[in-house]
């Protein structure tokens, strides 16, 4: 029951699966917000008592350390997203999980492409329509999740180009 | 048992409203499952006889199958002496034609981002940084 370290890994790994399987195979997606249980709070609390006795000399030079600020509070909600490829003839069970939300879409954008496996529809079409509508898609996420607007005028000056290559190396 | 699937359309707001209301609570989980549907559906599974002939029948279907997605929360009873109530398990199914995919895949990844908040946002330093590197990068290049 591995759990991948890439969500590429995953998706290549559970296109296989499905190619092999493709009616028993199953895709689970859980998104999970958990509550810290009591002994968690404690072991959060702990740590933080503990970094902040430390003498803080190191950050006093040039990097200003952000963490006070963002450092999770002890009671903060545990929130994941788990992919989960199970075929329960052969056994075979293929996760990744990941609590990063710009992941969101990409993932479930890579959910339609294993739909079209599942459904048997032929793999050609695959790569004619599905990467115009999942680039469409990514956009839109980098818009919304929100990359600063300065950080996209950067992005235009640098010529998107690059940008892009970027990202088809992220899928 | 036998639910009826919803529409697509209904299974959107259905599923709006779940992850709204795992929202609302604080705390819980969503699942969402897809499959192959093979239960039911005109094109039936072949004979035992072909099923031995071709065992790999199920990796070449003769016509495309359709998708069946599960949405669902996860049951919880009271418990004394905690502030956990008795919640009951939701649960939605939705058929997916296979000429509909792609449209219902775009407006479900819609669905699961907004739904899905309290992700972890991305880290804007170091993108900043890793940009400005890769803009070095290309004017050398």
């Amino acid at each position: 029951m591995p759990y991948f370290k890439t969500s590429k890994e995953w998706y290549e790994q559970s296109s296989l699966l499905l190619k092999a399987r493709p009616t028993s195979t199953r895709i689970t997606s859980k998104y999970s917000v958990l509550k810290p249980s009591s002994s968690k709070i404690k072991k959060r609390q702990k740590y933080d008592d503990k970094k902040a006795s430390r003498p803080t000399e190191a950050p006093r030079a040039t990097s200003p350390h952000p963490p006070p600020s963002t450092q999770p509070q002890p009671e903060e909600v545990t929130v994941t997203f788990t992919l989960k490829t199970y075929d329960p003839d052969s056994g075979t069970c293929l996760q990744y999980e990941t609590n990063k939300g710009n992941e969101v879409s990409r993932l479930v954008g890579n959910l339609g492409k294993l739909g079209r496996c599942m459904a048997g529809l032929p793999e050609v079409i695959v790569d004619l329509s599905a990467p115009a509508a999942e680039a469409k898609v990514d956009e839109g996420g980098d818009v919304n999740m929100g990359g600063v607007a300065a950080a996209g005028k950067a992005d235009a000056k640098a010529g998107g180009g690059g940008g892009k290559k970027k990202k088809k190396g992220k899928k | 048992m036998a639910r009826e699937h919803l529409t697509n359309d209904e299974f959107f707001t259905q599923l709006a409203n779940l992850f709204e209301y795992t929202r609302t609570k604080g705390h819980g989980s969503v699942y969402l499952t897809q499959k192959r549907m093979t239960f039911d559906t005109s094109s039936t599974p072949p004979s035992p006889t072909k099923f031995a002939d071709d065992p790999l029948w199920d990796t070449h279907p003769e016509e495309p199958l359709p998708i069946l997605i599960r949405a669902s929360n996860n049951k919880s009873d009271k418990k004394k002496g905690t502030d956990r109530e008795h919640i009951d398990k939701i649960k939605l199914s939705t058929l997916v034609k296979p000429d509909g995919l792609d449209a219902f895949y775009i407006r479900y990844v819609d669905a699961c981002k907004v739904g899905m908040t309290g992700l972890k946002k991305r880290d804007k330093k170091k993108k900043k940084t890793t940009k400005k590197k890769a803009a070095e990068g290309e004017t050398k290049v």
